[in-house]
């Protein structure tokens, strides 16, 4: 039987399940309305039922998407402050140095690979591309759903450029996500058909150790052998760090 | 184009089948001197069972001079008057004697006969209603070329939509066509001459779009006046344009996103410089806040006016979109290129 460690939380496996049917709905309702005339629009439009269907859809995943970043990020911040959660997700010097590492090991220039904690340079890559892309869209989305509002305040000319953000900001997040999000949790050699680790919640200890050895090490010790960890890992001890987000 | 082009066809069969027999040739000239000697006087008429007198006179001149004066005699349209005396005339009314030549024109001008069909005046004739058919708008023994000079048409139309005629004379093209303009279109370019659909249904609204390109992307046309060919193009790339593409004929006319004319005008369309243009920058306040009620002033800034966006106009945008056409290939690029040398690597490694 395979020894698992808990890596993601009900909390965070939700918030991944809501991020990615609304960004499928997001797209299916959204490219539509940028490659208008592609004949594939017309499809789509009609399979939400026309024009008005597609953007209430659309609306109503976007509503949906602001307040769960809302929510995501006010909570991440909160629990900074009160100690309960460690910045694992920051990006810092060691990132820049694994990435470095781990494109030497690419181009046969270093014989290991870099060594990873609980987040790899790629995932945080990742995860701040979704928040910082995230925000852009709920800030051009508004400007687009309220642009009379918005004109009152401020110059007309950020509406169009609103839409221009929008749609190219949407088509950039969509290109991240068919090609590297792709790849990392389901192509990859060692990966592939399907990494279930943000559905299930837990990582097999063997690849915890292969992806993120320094977070292994960490948990387990560096000697200590997989087998007398499984006890352990089943249910992870209290006191070990909770996983972390932010 | 295909239906177009079997027309054609059908058109030069038809017009071979009838050469024969209807070319005017002695024997046709003497029959038409025949009928004229009794519908050649002025009092020629006879009485309808209400009681109304109906004129049966032809002035010989005019129907020479017709474009049918030296190829079709009397009973090429009229067979069931070649016996003499002629059969009675089963109508009550002049109306009645009038709507009963409506199928004289089908065996040589099939095409548009089947058209005007499907059109919105046959629609209101087929419910009982006063509506134009074929002799109506072309004439009868007077018969001319329909659009030489173009004014015919806006005039024949303005006998019965005289208000519209008025409005579209004092139009920018109304007046470039009192001008003698042979460019401007007149009511049957948009609207189309048989097949006239009613303009007042989804379906053709959103065509509307389609009629102003016809002229509008014309490039040698649009340069002889001076005009943009952009229009259409940055229109369609508009959050309105976008929305008329995608739009579906089952929506209700309401929801329908502004088109050329709700901005333009329709009949009444002036240039766009004009002091009294809807789209003016100093009116266009006025003319948004017809579908946006209490729009600001800024509001009218988010519309570029049919400009590409560039360092000049709307530098922002232009901005905003050359940032992403510089990043997203780069940052994809990037990605790519770091998973092709980890499938490499783990090639290499095997």
């Amino acid at each position: 039987m395979t020894d698992y460690a808990v890596r993601f939380s009900k909390k965070q496996r939700l918030e991944h399940f809501v991020v990615m049917t609304t960004f499928v709905l997001l797209a299916l309702t959204g490219f539509p309305q940028k490659f208008y005339e592609a004949g594939a629009a017309r499809f789509l439009v009609k399979i939400f039922g026309g024009l008005d269907g597609a953007r209430l859809v659309h609306r109503v995943s976007g509503f949906l998407f602001a307040a769960l970043t809302f929510f995501h990020l006010s909570a991440a911040i909160l629990s900074t402050l009160q100690h309960k959660m460690k910045m694992t997700l920051v990006p810092d010097r060691q990132d820049f140095k694994d990435a470095v590492q781990q494109l030497r090991y690419y181009l046969g220039l270093a014989d290991e690979e870099a060594r990873f904690d609980r987040f790899d340079y790629r995932q945080k890559f990742e995860y701040w591309g979704l928040v910082l892309g995230g925000l852009v869209m709920i800030a051009t989305g508004f400007i687009l759903y309220y642009p009379m509002l918005v004109a009152r305040f401020l110059p007309g000319e950020l509406i169009p450029m609103a839409k221009v953000a929008h749609s190219n900001e949407g088509l950039m997040a969509f290109l991240v996500v068919i090609t590297w999000h792709i790849y990392n949790a389901h192509l990859a050699p060692g990966i592939f058909p399907f990494d279930p680790a943000i559905f299930t919640g837990k990582i097999p200890l063997e690849r915890l150790r292969h992806e993120h050895r320094r977070e292994y090490d960490r948990l387990y010790g560096s000697d200590v052998k997989t087998a007398e960890a499984a006890g352990a890992a089943q249910e992870p001890a209290p006191e070990k760090p909770a996983p972390s987000d932010a | 184009m295909i239906t177009g082009r079997k027309g054609l066809i059908s058109g030069a069969l038809f017009a071979f089948l009838l050469a024969a027999p209807l070319a005017a040739g002695p024997k046709e000239k003497e029959e038409v001197e025949n009928c004229l000697s009794c519908h050649g006087d002025k009092s020629a008429s006879f009485k309808l069972p209400d009681g109304s007198v109906q004129s049966v006179y032809v002035d010989a001149v005019q129907f020479a001079s017709s474009v049918h004066g030296t190829k079709i005699s009397c009973t090429g349209c009229h067979p069931a008057q070649s016996e003499l005396p002629h059969p009675d005339v089963k109508v009550r009314t002049k109306a009645e004697f009038s709507a009963s030549f409506k199928d004289l024109c089908k065996s040589c001008h099939f095409e548009n006969y089947t058209k005007a069909l499907d059109g919105v005046h046959f629609a209101v004739i087929q419910k009982g209603g006063a509506a134009p058919f074929c002799t109506d708008c072309h004439g009868s023994h007077d018969i001319m070329k329909p659009e030489s000079p173009k004014t015919r048409v806006s005039d024949t139309c303005g006998t019965c939509h005289s208000d519209v005629a008025e409005v579209f004379g004092k139009s920018v093209h109304g007046l470039a066509l009192a001008k003698g303009s042979q460019d401007v279109p007149v009511c049957v370019d948009c609207h189309k001459a048989h097949d006239t659909a009613d303009p007042k249904t989804t379906s053709w609204r959103l065509k509307t779009v389609d009629a102003c390109a016809k002229c509008h992307t014309d490039k040698a046309l649009m340069k002889k006046y001076g005009l943009s060919t952009d229009v259409v193009q940055t229109y369609l790339n508009d959050f309105h344009g976008m929305s008329a593409s995608l739009a579906s004929e089952g929506q209700s006319p309401r929801v329908i996103t502004a088109l050329c004319v709700d901005c333009h005008g329709m009949h009444d369309i002036t240039k766009a410089k004009a002091g009294n243009s809807q789209v003016l920058q100093a009116n266009l306040q006025k003319t948004c806040a017809k579908c946006h009620p209490g729009a600001p002033k800024n509001f009218t800034d988010a519309w570029l006016s049919h400009y590409q966006p560039s360092p000049k106009r709307a530098p922002l945008v232009w901005a905003v979109g050359i940032f992403y056409k510089v990043f997203i290939p780069f940052l994809i690029g990037g990605l790519v290129l770091q998973i092709l040398l980890h499938l490499w690597r783990v090639m290499v490694n095997r």
